[in-house]
């Protein structure tokens, strides 16, 4: 601290005054650019009466995407997402691939071939007196 | 030097940091998307605590700016509002058809009697096109009674009256003074205008006239107050073309209603004017009319019958029946399939009414929501001779000396 | 210790007295300074900004009212934007009561000219990107100006607008003018008007014999004084953009309202005025182009009709021997004002 003298300080304080200056435009900028106007995704579609889907009926449901199983056990919804990157699979002989990298799934969504590693997810189906059958993606 | 720039990057924290807090102290803005649009508005960040203006125009459904207009997106007082609809009623008859307009709303097709924006703008109460038509004739403006004028230009291309279309009046460019006078005195009336000054004629214009009862508040519960504003306020001279204000100061439901120099039943009086007067008749029946007992046609026989003739009525068959969607809305009568309403000379169905098993009828004030039950005419002692049907003759007997 | 890039920009050292806060009232300079801050600002709208007719004044609205900090950017462009115009002015006014536009500085003035050209369209063109209900009048006179231009006026219409119902169509053809078109031509000129600068030697100044004082001072201290005018002309930004927003007005496809129509809105924007004033007094060629840009000639003319300095008086305020081209200037400038002011 034997060199430092008032014109040191000055300019420190100087520098210091940019800086944050630059720190707070730097906040605003990452705040500014971080606005998202979109709207909330669909969480709920309502698709048809469950009479629609008679039991052991397996019915692709594009929109969500998912497919709606119904088996003895009741409703499931398969998302169709898979869980790798997140693009739409597509049925096939075995079950469910996925174009972009290759992955696989079987018909009740476990995983049969990477890269994906999670199994497919469960969305839950709701059976609405007055609104038929609900799936739920959240 | 060395002094100024430390200087200004001191101020430039300074204001950085007056930005920040600029930022924070906004307040939050309040999103609703209404289920109509699909679009996000904002009126609600500084409108919440308006009430919901009705039953049937909930705002998680129709929001605020499918009615109001406005900018949906701006905060700022000054622009949200720059582009509503007729100030704060968008009902007013100049952006009515935007307003409470289109397919699915008040302006559907007549084969539906959805017309409604269509038929109140062609209606004598907002056309004045006979009071308009019997001063000039008065005063020699015209050779006879044939509607010419209105107080906005409308056309009909399909009447039914004969009246094809009607000119804007002005009353400036009349040359005779009284009829002159009649526009600067009598006009304040019709649907569409401005009302008087006093806290007696204090109504909104355009369909709010009639169906607003509050602050933002909407009903088809229509007590006569809201009648009151123009009917019943005084008299107007012909000869010196004044309005002479009733000079009373009511205080009761029978004095407030109507004025001192009429006599009527207590029928008409415990009831508000529209158990009486149907939709036709005061919202107009989509022709152009010049006379108001052209479109007024409701009278004691409609209800109650003649000597001779039993009310019309109607048996509820149907559950697509209008008069199921009328009763909608204002359910004072818990209508089901199977029952019998009284219906009017001009097939318009008293959706308040409902004959009991004995033949007589009950009724429940649409405003009021009192019960009454009624009989008709055929088989009492009445004295009434069958063409003398006007409510004056029935006053001899039954009118409440005030 | 060897100096920075930017540092390195400047040259080793200039004339003291040529470097002054009072001899060229960093005119220039900041010129350029909101230059560079449109281009930050107008490129941070650009993520927000829709450039088609039916969502474009929404998302301006949505910059304005909902982006955080979007208020700021905006109103600093706008303010920039007016700044811009009006320091250009004076950067103008400047060289000409100096008359610093003599040669070999002459071709530099006429890159100026192009420059402030250049300025008043692109607010123009980002005047225009509002497409509110303001805009629209402004923006159908103003081209339909350009088919008054006899042989050539209808193509240059199409060129500008794109053609057809201009409040209709010319917004994304604008939006590339403001963003691309213009800009790239500014760019351009604004690098050339600076090489200019050092090539013909610097701020104006007599030459070394007829000088009167001799100092100067190194690019330490002229980059010093730089970055102190970017500081005032920052803060002087920032207050702007706090207590004036910019204007708004309702979107152009807001419902048709009778308080709101276009024609509560007829007024020109504040760099056109003097132009509406003329076109109220006849045809809209000779009024609304062949005056305009007769003006526009004769200034940038002035280098080449009063071209005579006594050379110890170049760089000195108001000199006398360049008397008619001050005089020459003033009368075009209170032309201007008077005619913005009497625009009722």
């Amino acid at each position: 601290m034997t060199n430092f003298s008032r014109r040191d300080f000055l300019n420190l304080a100087r520098d210091g005054f940019i800086y944050l200056s630059g720190a707070l435009a730097l906040g605003g900028l990452m705040r500014f650019l971080g606005y998202d106007s979109n709207p909330a995704p669909k969480t709920e579609f309502e698709i048809g009466a469950a009479d629609d889907f008679p039991l052991g009926s397996r019915t692709l449901l594009t929109e969500i995407p998912a497919m709606l199983i119904h088996s003895p056990d009741g409703f499931v919804a398969l998302s169709l997402i898979c869980t790798h990157l997140g693009c739409t699979l597509e049925e096939d002989s075995r079950g469910f691939s996925c174009p972009c990298h290759n992955s696989a799934f079987d018909a009740e969504g476990g995983v049969t071939r990477g890269p994906a590693a999670k199994p497919l997810r469960r969305l839950r189906v709701e059976v609405n007196q007055r609104r038929g059958v609900v799936v739920h993606t959240e | 030097m060395r002094r100024l720039l430390f200087l200004s990057s001191f101020l430039l924290l300074i204001f950085f940091l007056f930005i920040w807090w600029v930022d924070f102290r906004q307040p939050a803005p309040v999103a609703l998307i209404p289920s109509l649009s699909g679009e996000v508005e904002y009126c609600l960040t500084c409108h919440a605590d308006l009430p919901e203006i009705s039953a049937s125009h909930p705002v998680q459904i129709f929001g605020c700016v499918s009615c109001h207009g406005g900018e949906r997106l701006a905060l700022n007082a000054d622009l949200a509002h720059s582009s509503m609809r007729g100030g704060s009623n968008p009902s007013d008859l100049s952006v009515v058809a935007e307003s409470c307009g289109g397919g699915n709303c008040h302006s559907g097709s007549e084969a539906d009697d959805r017309h409604h924006i269509q038929r109140v703008t062609s209606s004598i109460q907002s056309t004045y096109a006979g009071a308009i038509a019997n001063i000039r004739f008065t005063f020699g403006a015209q050779v006879d009674l044939t509607p010419v004028f209105g107080m906005t230009s409308i056309s009909d291309n399909e009447t039914k009256t004969g009246i094809k279309s009607l000119a804007a009046f002005h009353p400036a460019d009349e040359e005779n003074p009284f009829i002159q006078k009649f526009g600067a005195e009598c006009l304040t009336c019709h649907v569409n205008a401005a009302p008087r000054e006093g806290e007696a004629y204090a109504r909104q214009t355009g369909c709010a006239a009639c169906h607003s009862v509050g602050e933002h508040q909407m009903t088809t519960a229509i007590p006569y107050t809201q009648c009151n504003a123009c009917h019943n306020r005084g008299n107007y001279d012909l000869r010196s073309m004044t309005f002479v204000e009733r000079t009373d100061r009511p205080t009761s439901r029978l004095a407030d209603y109507y004025q001192p120099i009429a006599q009527f039943t207590r029928c008409e009086y415990t009831l508000d004017c529209v158990d009486c007067h149907t939709r036709d008749e005061v919202m107009g029946d989509g022709d152009i009319h010049a006379n108001q007992k052209s479109i007024q046609y409701v009278q004691c026989k409609t209800c109650h019958g003649t000597l001779d003739e039993l009310p019309r009525t109607k048996t509820l068959t149907d559950p697509n029946d209008i008069v199921f969607r009328m009763s909608f809305l204002n359910p004072v009568m818990d209508l089901k399939l199977g029952d019998t309403v009284i219906v009017t000379e001009q097939g318009e169905p008293l959706w308040n009414t409902r004959q009991l098993p004995d033949g007589t009828f009950e009724m429940v004030g649409k405003a009021t929501k009192q019960y009454f039950t009624f009989k008709p005419v055929m088989g009492t002692a009445c004295e009434q001779k069958p063409d003398e049907q006007e409510s004056r003759y029935c006053h001899e007997c039954h009118a409440v000396e005030k | 210790m060897r100096p920075s890039f930017f540092h390195h920009l400047h040259p080793p050292t200039i004339p003291a007295a040529q470097a002054r806060w009072r001899h060229t009232l960093g005119a220039g300079g900041t010129a350029v300074f909101l230059m560079l801050i449109l281009g930050v600002t107008g490129i941070l709208e650009m993520f927000y900004y829709l450039p088609n007719p039916e969502d474009a004044a929404l998302s301006v609205q949505r910059i304005t009212y909902h982006v955080p900090f979007g208020w700021l950017i905006r109103n600093l462009h706008y303010w920039s934007a007016q700044m811009l115009i009006l320091v250009s002015a004076l950067h103008l006014l400047r060289v000409i009561f100096t008359a610093a536009y003599t040669s070999p500085r002459r071709f530099n003035y006429l890159l100026g000219m192009g420059l402030f050209l250049l300025a008043i369209l692109l607010d123009f063109t980002g005047y225009i990107l509002r497409w509110d209900k303001s805009i629209c009048y402004p923006l159908l006179t103003g081209t339909n100006l350009l088919k008054t231009i006899p042989l050539i006026g209808d193509a240059l219409f199409v060129i500008a607008t794109g053609g057809g119902e201009v409040c209709s169509n010319a917004l994304i053809r604008f939006y590339t003018w403001h963003i691309f078109g213009l800009t790239i031509v500014a760019v351009i000129l604004m690098a050339w008007h600076a090489f200019r600068v050092r090539r013909d030697g610097g701020i104006a100044v007599p030459p070394p014999d007829s000088r009167a004082d001799t100092a100067r001072i190194s690019r330490n201290e002229l980059v010093r004084r730089e970055a102190l005018a970017m500081l005032i002309v920052s803060i002087f930004l920032i207050l702007l953009s706090i207590f004036f927003p910019a204007p708004i007005a309702p979107a152009m496809s807001a419902s048709a309202n009778a308080s709101v129509t276009e024609s509560a809105y007829a007024r020109a924007p504040w760099f056109f005025l003097w132009i509406q004033q003329m076109l109220k007094w006849g045809d809209p060629f000779t009024f609304g182009i062949l005056i305009p840009l007769a003006a526009f000639v004769f200034v940038a003319l002035i280098p080449y009709l009063f071209p005579h300095i006594q050379k110890n008086e170049i760089g000195a305020w108001f000199p006398k021997s360049n008397r008619m081209a001050q005089i020459a200037i003033i009368i075009c400038l209170a032309c201007v004002l008077v005619l913005t002011f009497i625009n009722r």
